[in-house]
Formats: structure tokens, C-alpha cells, sequence
């Protein structure tokens, strides 16, 4: 049974090949995804071994507690640790370092790089602890001095002996470029640009004067490094943390690799949408082939298979389909991850890659996967082809029975729709944390997507109906031909539609979703900024030295200045906060709108070094009220005692969960640098004016610094949504296209079983044209049908993903236009689609379709 | 005989495949159709008579040799002005698949107007649909109808157009012998009442017997040309060319 399943493989190779052709591209994501990120890893597993080589011990900060916020860089220890350090027997060499992030100034007067790479400033370490090796000139002597990581050097085309700008926490200041160097073996750490200065520069910038990020130990001669490490953890401070150089090199891949998780992640999930989708296609390509071959299965169930050896045959094919395809689709990922790659790096995010990682789980994986998927997907047809009686099939235009199954369809159908909804449900407002949540949502809305499908088989007829009453109106006869044969095998069209229905659903729910968070993001701004300009850095989100705000302070026309700064925080007894903000109290008022819920502006004004401000979601949450003493953890271990005197709408999220005065943040939280500097000018003061001057101070002294008005900084604080939108498309287009093979393997199926009918009509004076209209608008009616239920459900899921952020200000908004063009879109691709099926109908002998043997 | 032909092809010959395997379906075939007549088109199988009529329909091209339908020579023809042709001159009735499952009785039998963009004479239509006694079944399916209905909607469709010549393929071929009686009596009627012209393929004497003249072919030539004459004498000039 194999040889006659092989043999039916070779003569539909078309067919086989688009339907394999769906399985090729998720496997080629998997595996591509796997490559890419294992990659990774073993490059960064080999620099940090590499650069930690002359290091025994190395001794590190302690976090208090882990963040996932921005604001927090790790809290540098003092200096006096190295002393205490050196003093420790069996330490031969030891020395301090500071490692931070900071900014290179380009040529262009902006952080070089990519706006969503960091920079970072380190500081030269002696001969054994050195990881930087310079492959030009030497390192920094002078204070001003820098030596630059070599990708930085060239893509910015400088020389040694050029002036190169490096800000940091406070002003910039101009050095002489002495040494191009290598981190390890990388011309750069995954695109960020590293300006290495010496020590006392380098504290002096990073505002660490007094502190160290690091020290490096070398033992002495006959002292293992662990029993170094272990003399060392009791000898210093509970604040800091001691590795040996190999547990250091360990944990430091980790904490890069953990950055690139989420990568991981989000590929192997748009990889099992691409599937998902493919799936479909495989079961629609292999129920209608069942059906064509009725008779040919009946004639062999005739001369004495046995269904078991019918359902092999036909199981056996997905078998050789879907393992084929997997093995295309592994080797098919080698290609494409320098494209994902390249995606990233278009995004901004610059990966280190040398060689490609080919694991075994990868190879395991992505043949597993695909051929599963195409095994499940072709069970059900399988089945079906069982249940072919002998003789009875062989008779012409014989129908299969449908099976006992098909009568429990509709209400299994609707079943697995409700438990989906349930389950989505229950994902989003069942108050999981991240991770948690993500299984329920993604079965959740698998089974929806299932549940519909099935469903659909039901809708087809009053959809083609809608859709097809207006072609025919438009176009006679052929848009009613076209809209009879989407109608005539409502099955076939739901099948091949709901594909389509999943990758349009998910980019439809993105796109509302995305516009309600632009939304938000912009009427949070509108309500809550007042004042007329603001200072930021100039990539939306990193922070600017906190001297930048008495600097702009002292321009012509400025009425007052009020910086934002943000830092991380924990509550003793009440969990992970979303941050703590900053504010100057005197001057926030005037600047920005709260909208209170307990206390009023007065109540800003008054917030001493002592209180705090709580957002009501936070408070409610946490059962805290006005009065209620809190005691707040920084990243260092220190502890705040606080009282809430106010709570207030955090919409948008556009301060922390708590709020807390501006000297508290800098004595306490170690925060010296601000998120934002609210900016407000003077009675009669020209804006325009006041803004160009502020531009001036902030170009010679803060380059990463800019000053935007209220709609420019809605502009930038909702641009990152546009760069994660596009990244998003790009993905969910790879299920999109396997939707459109999908309707691509119907439609020649479809022709194929309808040459009879189509040599009829061109016989009756039917010209290749009508012909081709007519396959081509059964193509846009079937897209058609697949975008509004994908239209449908992406509406909806947009509107459940959004309830639980409703209390934070967000509120949907249907970017109407966008809808309307991604229907458009959708029935274009389905012409699209219909390009090569047409064509193959147009060209059929009219002879040949109408003549028998 | 005096007739004027609507329908003629001059040594029309169609060869099939190449080299030694060459077949020559028809090998210098010269005959003529006379308007407002029943042709009936005879002969054994692989005579090669389905093939003229493919190529007098220009459904299919001759190697060499001229066809012209109603004065258009059809070789000369690109595939647009055929399909036009078909459209506009020709009526067909097939053996099998004459109709389309998705459309009813009525829009069958409107299709070839509506695919040329025109509307049916609603007092024509009528009066064909009367005529073919499918007054009570215009909005039904093909699959609600029987063999001998889907035929007659075959034939009202090649009527509505009024064609220089309708072409039937063995339109009885798959019908027992009550519902082919009431196909043919209907083209005789279509040459009688309306002077239609009708060529007509079969290898049925019986059925050929319903028409006013007989051309029989035999490997790919025309061996007997005349007038039909009643069932015994088709089957006894059957016997005389085999």
C-alpha cells in the first residue's frame, strides 16, 4: 500500500508540493529560530569565556530583587570593598571597574548605533582582567582618552587622533580616539557601541566616583579560585556577590541569553501560527483528494484491500509528505535565520552570530513537528476514506455517505468554539502573571480558530451569498458562476477560508490593538502633559543625565522644568511594584495634570522626602489607603520608609505605581538621571523661540538629548508601537502565505475535478477571460469569506485582550480605514492567488474537457 | 439538395500524433450541410466522424483542408473570434455533462446569451421552455431532473440562440429509448417549425433515421452521402458501406 501511496505522491506533484510547501515554511521558522538562537548563545558562551580567562574571582553587585524595569542599572558597591578585597589572603591581584550604560556621539550628533541598541562606557582594567584586546592604537591613558569597540569604528569611519563625544550622567565632553578594540572576539556586544575610558573617567562619567560595578581577583600561585571565592563571600559584604571566573562567565552569557529569550519565544509562536495554518491547508488538500479519488479507493477496496490498508495508504502519504517537508524545512532554516536575523537587526536589535549551531533537539524538533502536524491534519480525511464501500464508489459522480461523525459536527462545532472562548477568558482575566497566562490564550484561541472553522461550513452559503450578489451584479454571469461554485462544496470553501480567517484575525487583532495603545498613549499625554515642551532622550526611552534639567532651566523664556525619573522598586509585604516615579513637587503641578482620586495638586505640592503618592490601581490592589506607612526596597537593599498621602489614575501607565519626590529617588534609589523633563514657559514667551534655543544647549552639551513639543512627544512615545506592529506583520505574513497557497491548492483541485464543466462552457461560447473571471472571483469570495470571520474574531479578541487593561486607561480604538484596506488587501490576495489556477482553467483544451473515450 | 449550404469542409485532413504512430482521423474529407436541414452523421467507431464534427464546431483545428460555418472560414480564426463564433453561430448538445449542477434549468439555458452578454427574448425562452415541456421545472436543478429532461434543457439551450447550426454529439447516447424518441422529435421539430439547421453525430440508426439526410464516414473518409429514409433502410446501408 506505501508503493501505490508513493505512486499517487509522483503524479499529483503539484499538489504535494504546495500542500508540502506549507509545512516547509513553519519547520523552516523552528528550525531557523532554533539556529539562530543557538547561535547566539554558543557566541556569547564563547566571548565570555574567553574575555573572563585571566579572571579567578570576580565580585559583583547584588541585586536586592530581580526587575524586568527600565530605570534600574545593578547598584554600584563602594570603593572600599576592593581594600577589603586585597586584604584577603591567597588575592594576588585584584582592581575595580565601572560598566554602564552611556552614550557614544556619532557623526549624525545621536547615539551610535541602532536607537534601540544601548552604549555603554567601560573602564580600562589592568593586563590579566582586560577583556578588551585592541586590534589599533592602545588603551586610554589620559582622562581624555577613549577607545572605541571596532564595529562602532567602522561603521562611523573614524580614525585614531579623532574627537569622539561620550555622554554619560552628566554633560559631554569631547576625547581623542587612541585604540580600536575587540570584546573578546566580537567587533561589538550585539551592536551596542562601548567607549572604554580610563578608570577615574569612566567613574567620573557613569557618576560612580567612589564605586565600583566589579572587581577582579587574580589568585595567588597554589589557591584554587573557588577557594578564594569562598574566603572572599566571608571576608565582604552581604551587597556584593562573589563568582569564580568561570561561575561569572556563566552567569553573564546567562543574563545576555535571557535578553534574547523572548526572541526565542515569539518566533516559535508566529512558527506554530505558520503550522496552525498549514494544518488547515493539509486537511483541506487531503479531503478533497479522498473525495476525487472515491472511486479509485472503492476499486481497491473491490480487488480486496481492507480499510486498514486504505487508511494506511492514505496516512502513509501525510507520512511522506510531512517528513519530506520537514527535512526541506530544516535545511530551508539554515537560510532563513541570517534572514530573521536581518529582520531583527532592521528593528534594531543587532544579534552576534559566527557559524551556525545546529543542535539535535533542533533536528528532532522540527522533524517531529512537521511531520505530526501533517499526520493529525490528515487523520480525519483518512478516516473518511475508509468508510468507501466496495463497488458502490466505482458507480460515476458516486458521493461519499457522510459518517456518523458529521451529524455531531455542528454541536461539537459550537462546543469547541465555547470552550475556546472560555479558555481565552480565563487566560486573560484570570490574573495570571506573563508566561501563565499564554497557554490558555494560545489554546484558547486555537480551539476558537477550530471551532469556526467548523462552523463556517454553515456560513458559507449566506457570506458568498453577500459577497457574491454584488459581483454578480457587476460582472452577470461569471460572478455568478463564481459565487455558485464557492457555495456548491460549503466544506471545501469554509476550509480553505478559515486558514486564511487565522492569519487575518491575528493581524486584525494586532492592528486594534496597537491603535488602542497609540490611542491611549496619546490621550494619556493629551490629558496629563500641560506643559507646552518636553525633554527626552532622543531614541523615546532611555534617560538623559539629570543635570540636563538645570541646564534648560536657564534658557531664555523657560518658566520651570520638572524632571520625571523612574526606578525600580519593591514594597515590603505587597509584592513587585511597576515602578517608582520621581517627580519635583514644586514645580509638577504646574506641568502635568493628575487625575486624583484621593488629594488634589496641593497634595504634589506638599509631598515631603517622607511620602508617597500611589497609583489607585496599585493601592486598591494591595489593599494600601491615604495613611498607611509602606516601606519601600531599592535595587541596593535599601530600605524607605514612606506614608501614602494621595493616590491617583495612572492612565497609560505614564508614571510608576508609586511616586515619590525627586531627592528621594537620588538618595535613596541612586537615580540621578530622568526619564523625561516636563518644560513649561514663560507668560507670552514665543514657543517656537524658546524651543530652538533649548535645541542649541541641549546640541553642544546633551546630544542625546531633545526637545519636542506636547504632539511631538506623543509622536515619539507611540513610535516604538509602529516598529513592533511592522515586526508583527512581517511574521504573521508568513501565515498569511501559507493561507494563500491554501486557496491556491483548492482552486486547482477544484478545476481539475470541474474540466468537464469548464470545457462546457467555453464550447457554449465562453471566452478564456470569462473563464479566468470565473475562477478568480470564486478565489476573492472564498478570501473574502476567510477575512470577515478572521475580521469577526479579531475584533474580538482585541476587545478581551483589552478589558483587563481598561483600568490603566486603555481604551480600544477601530482604526476603521486600516479594517476597510486589510479587506481590500485580503480580496487582492485573493486574485492574487488565482493567478496560476486561472490561467491553468484558461488554458484547458476545450476539446479534450468536452470529448470521452 | 438545392439548399444552400450553411456548413462546408473541402479536404479536411486531421492527423493525430507524429512519425510512424501518425493516425489520420480523417483523410480528405470534402461535405457539405445544407441550411434548414437534418444532417445525421454516421459510421463505426474510430470512422472518425466525432472529429469532423470537432472541427466543423471549430472545437478542433484540421491539419489542412477549409471549413467555413455561415461563410467564416474557420482555420483563419485565432481562439478569440472561435469562442465568438461558438457563441454566436453554433448551438451544441452533448452526450454527457450538457449542464452545469449549480445552475438551474432556466439559467442553463440561458448560459451561452448571458456569456455573450446579452438578454434572452423572455417570449423565445418562453416559448421554448413550452416547447421542450419543461414548463414546471425552470427553477430546478440538474440533479433534480432526469436523464430525458436534462437532455431537452440541453436542446432549448442550443435553440435560444437561433444558430446557424446547432451540432448534437450523441445526444441520445446515454437515454433509453423513450426520452431519445422525444430529444429527436424535438430537433425535427426545431428543422421543421423554425427551419434550424442541425448536424447531428450517432452511431444509432433509429436516431439517424429522424433526420433528412445521412453522411457515413469510415476510416476517415466519406463513404455514403444521400438522403436518410426510414430505421431499416439506415441499418441496411449500414450493413452495405461496412
Amino acid at each position: 500500500m506505501l508503493a501505490a501511496s508513493l505512486k499517487g505522491l509522483s503524479e499529483r506533484k503539484l499538489r504535494t508540493a504546495l500542500t508540502a510547501f506549507a509545512v516547509v515554511l513553519g519547520v523552516a521558522l523552528i528550525s531557523g529560530t532554533y539556529i539562530l538562537t543557538d547561535t547566539i548563545s554558543r557566541t556569547f558562551d564563547g566571548v565570555f569565556t574567553q574575555v573572563t580567562k585571566g579572571i579567578d574571582v570576580s565580585i559583583t553587585p547584588r541585586k536586592a530583587f530581580n526587575d524586568t524595569n527600565q530605570g534600574g542599572s545593578p547598584p554600584a558597591f563602594p570603593a572600599s570593598v576592593l581594600d577589603r578585597a586585597k586584604a584577603v589572603p591567597g588575592v594576588e591581584r585584584a582592581a575595580g571597574g565601572v560598566f554602564d550604560q552611556a552614550s557614544v556621539i556619532g557623526k549624525d550628533g545621536d547615539r551610535v548605533g541602532a536607537q534601540s541598541t544601548p552604549n555603554f562606557v567601560a573602564s580600562d582594567e589592568p593586563a590579566p582582567f582586560n577583556p578588551f584586546r585592541y586590534v589599533q592604537g592602545r588603551a586610554p591613558s589620559a582622562p581624555d582618552e577613549v577607545a572605541i569597540d571596532r564595529k562602532t569604528v567602522s561603521d562611523e569611519g573614524w580614525k585614531l587622533g579623532d574627537r569622539v563625544k561620550v555622554l554619560g550622567r552628566s554633560a559631554a565632553r569631547t576625547y581623542t580616539l587612541v585604540g580600536v578594540a575587540k570584546f573578546g572576539d566580537l567587533n561589538s556586544v550585539a551592536g551596542a557601541g562601548i567607549a572604554v575610558l580610563t578608570l577615574p573617567e569612566a567613574q567620573r562619567v557613569l557618576d560612580k566616583v567612589g564605586r565600583f560595578d566589579s572587581i577582579d581577583v587574580k589568585a595567588a600561585p597554589g589557591v584554587a579560585p573557588a577557594q578564594l571565592a569562598e574566603r572572599l563571600r566571608r571576608a565582604l559584604p552581604g551587597s556584593v556577590t562573589v563568582r569564580t571566573g568561570t561561575e561569572q562567565a556563566r552567569q553573564d552569557s546567562k543574563d545576555v541569553k535571557e535578553g534574547f529569550d523572548f526572541i526565542k519565544v515569539l518566533l516559535l509562536v508566529f512558527a506554530g501560527v505558520a503550522l496552525f495554518v498549514g494544518a488547515f491547508m493539509i486537511f483541506n488538500t487531503f479531503s478533497i483528494t479522498i473525495a476525487q479519488r472515491t472511486r479509485e479507493l472503492s476499486i481497491l477496496r473491490t480487488l480486496g484491500a481492507s480499510r486498514r490498508q486504505v487508511l494506511w495508504a492514505v496516512v502513509g502519504e501525510a507520512l511522506v509528505v510531512g517528513f519530506a517537508a520537514s527535512v526541506v524545512g530544516l535545511f530551508a532554516g539554515i537560510g532563513l535565520a541570517p534572514a530573521l536575523e536581518a529582520l531583527f537587526k532592521a528593528v534594531g536589535a543587532e544579534l552576534p552570530s559566527g557559524g551556525t549551531v545546529i543542535e539535535a533537539r533542533t533536528v528532532v524538533v522540527s522533524l517531529v513537528v512537521g511531520t505530526l502536524v501533517t499526520l493529525l491534519a490528515s487523520v480525519a480525511p483518512a478516516a473518511r476514506a475508509t468508510r468507501v464501500a466496495p463497488i458502490e464508489g466505482v458507480r460515476e459522480g458516486a458521493t461519499l455517505a457522510p459518517g456518523r461523525a458529521a451529524r455531531l459536527k455542528t454541536p461539537a462545532a459550537i462546543a469547541l468554539s465555547l470552550l475556546g472562548v472560555a479558555l481565552l477568558l480565563f487566560g486573560v482575566l484570570g490574573g495570571h502573571s506573563g508566561g501563565a497566562a499564554l497557554g490558555p490564550i494560545g489554546g484558547g484561541a486555537a480551539l476558537l480558530f477550530l471551532g469556526v472553522a467548523l462552523v463556517s461550513s454553515k456560513l458559507v452559503k449566506p457570506l458568498s451569498t453577500g459577497i457574491g450578489n454584488p459581483l454578480e451584479s457587476a460582472f452577470g454571469v461569471t460572478g455568478q458562476l463564481a459565487r455558485e461554485n464557492a457555495i456548491r462544496n460549503p466544506g471545501r470553501t469554509a476550509g480553505t477560508s478559515a486558514a486564511l480567517m487565522v492569519g487575518l484575525a491575528l493581524v486584525i487583532f494586532v492592528t486594534i490593538f496597537a491603535a488602542g495603545l497609540r490611542h491611549s498613549i496619546d490621550q494619556a499625554i493629551g490629558k496629563s502633559v500641560t506643559a507646552p515642551l518636553v525633554v527626552e532622550n532622543k531614541d523615546g526611552w532611555s534617560l538623559i543625565p539629570g543635570s540636563t534639567a538645570a541646564a534648560v532651566g536657564r534658557v531664555e523664556g523657560v518658566s520651570g522644568t520638572s524632571s520625571i525619573r523612574l526606578a525600580p522598586g519593591k514594597v515590603a509585604g505587597a509584592g513587585s511594584t511597576d515602578g517608582i516615579t520621581g517627580i519635583d513637587p514644586a514645580t509638577f503641578s504646574q506641568l502635568f495634570h493628575l487625575e486624583w482620586k484621593k488629594g488634589s495638586d496641593s497634595t504634589a505640592r506638599a509631598l515631603t522626602d517622607t511620602g508617597a503618592l500611589a497609583s489607585e490601581s496599585w493601592a486598591s490592589s494591595h489593599d494600601k489607603h491615604v495613611g498607611d506607612r509602606i516601606v519601600v526596597r531599592t535595587q541596593s537593599g535599601r530600605e524607605v520608609p514612606l506614608t501614602i498621602t494621595g493616590t491617583y489614575k495612572n492612565n497609560a501607565h505614564s508614571l510608576g505605581d508609586l511616586t515619590v519626590t525627586n531627592p528621594v529617588m537620588e538618595r535613596d534609589f541612586a537615580q540621578r538621571q530622568a526619564q523625561y523633563i516636563l518644560v513649561g514657559t514663560k507668560p507670552g514667551a514665543d514657543v517656537g523661540q524658546v524651543k530652538a534655543q533649548v535645541e542649541r544647549v541641549l546640541d553642544a552639551r546633551y546630544p542625546t538629548a531633545e526637545i519636542v513639543t506636547k504632539d511631538g512627544f506623543k509622536d515619539t512615545q507611540t513610535k516604538w508601537v509602529n516598529g513592533i506592529l511592522s515586526f508583527f506583520y512581517v511574521l504573521l505574513s508568513l501565515a498569511v502565505i501559507v493561507s494563500l497557497l491554501g486557496i491556491v491548492n483548492t482552486l486547482v483541485l477544484a478545476i481539475y475535478e470541474r474540466t468537464r464543466e469548464i470545457g462546457m462552457i467555453r464550447a457554449l461560447g465562453g471566452s478564456r477571460r470569462q473563464v479566468k473571471r470565473i475562477v478568480r472571483y470564486e478565489s476573492v469570495i472564498t478570501a473574502l469569506i476567510g477575512a470577515t470571520l478572521g475580521t469577526v474574531l479579531g475584533i474580538f479578541f482585541a476587545i478581551v485582550a483589552s478589558r483587563p487593561l481598561a483600568s490603566e486607561g486603555f481604551s480600544l480604538s477601530f482604526p476603521v480605514g486600516t479594517l476597510l484596506l486589510l479587506l481590500v488587501l485580503a480580496a487582492v490576495a485573493g486574485m492574487v492567488a488565482a493567478i496560476g489556477p486561472a490561467r491553468r482553467a484558461a488554458r484547458l483544451d476545450v476539446l479534450k474537457a468536452v470529448a470521452y473515450e | 439538395m438545392d439548399a444552400p449550404l450553411i456548413v462546408s469542409a473541402v479536404d479536411v485532413h486531421r492527423r493525430f500524433g507524429q512519425g510512424e504512430t501518425a493516425v489520420n482521423a480523417l483523410d480528405g474529407v470534402t461535405v457539405g450541410f445544407p441550411k434548414g436541414q437534418f444532417t445525421a452523421i454516421m459510421g463505426p467507431s474510430g470512422s472518425g466522424k466525432s472529429t469532423l464534427m470537432h472541427i466543423l464546431a471549430g472545437l478542433d483545428r484540421p491539419t489542412s483542408g477549409s471549413v467555413a460555418v455561415d461563410g467564416v472560414e474557420l482555420p483563419e480564426l485565432d481562439d478569440r473570434r472561435l469562442t465568438q463564433l461558438r457563441r454566436d453561430k453554433l448551438g451544441f448538445i452533448f452526450q454527457f455533462f450538457n449542464l452545469l449542477p449549480i445552475l438551474t434549468a432556466e439559467e442553463n439555458i440561458t448560459l451561452p446569451m448571458r456569456l455573450a452578454g446579452r438578454k434572452p427574448d423572455p417570449a423565445w425562452l418562453d416559448e421554448l421552455i413550452a416547447k421542450v415541456g419543461l414548463a414546471d421545472r425552470r427553477k430546478h436543478k440538474p440533479s433534480e431532473l432526469s436523464g430525458g429532461q436534462q437532455q431537452r434543457v440541453a436542446v432549448a439551450r442550443a435553440l435560444l440562440t437561433r444558430p446557424a447550426v446547432v451540432f448534437a454529439d450523441e445526444p441520445t447516447g446515454n437515454l433509453d429509448s423513450k426520452a431519445s424518441e422525444e430529444v429527436l422529435q424535438l430537433l425535427r421539430g426545431a428543422v421543421d417549425d423554425y427551419g434550424q439547421t442541425v448536424v447531428m453525430v450517432t452511431h444509432d440508426p433509429s436516431a439517424a433515421s429522424f433526420a433528412d439526410r445521412i453522411v457515413v464516414l469510415k476510416d476517415g473518409k466519406v463513404v455514403s452521402e444521400g438522403p436518410a429514409g426510414d430505421r431499416s433502410q439506415v441499418v441496411d446501408l449500414m450493413r452495405e458501406v461496412a
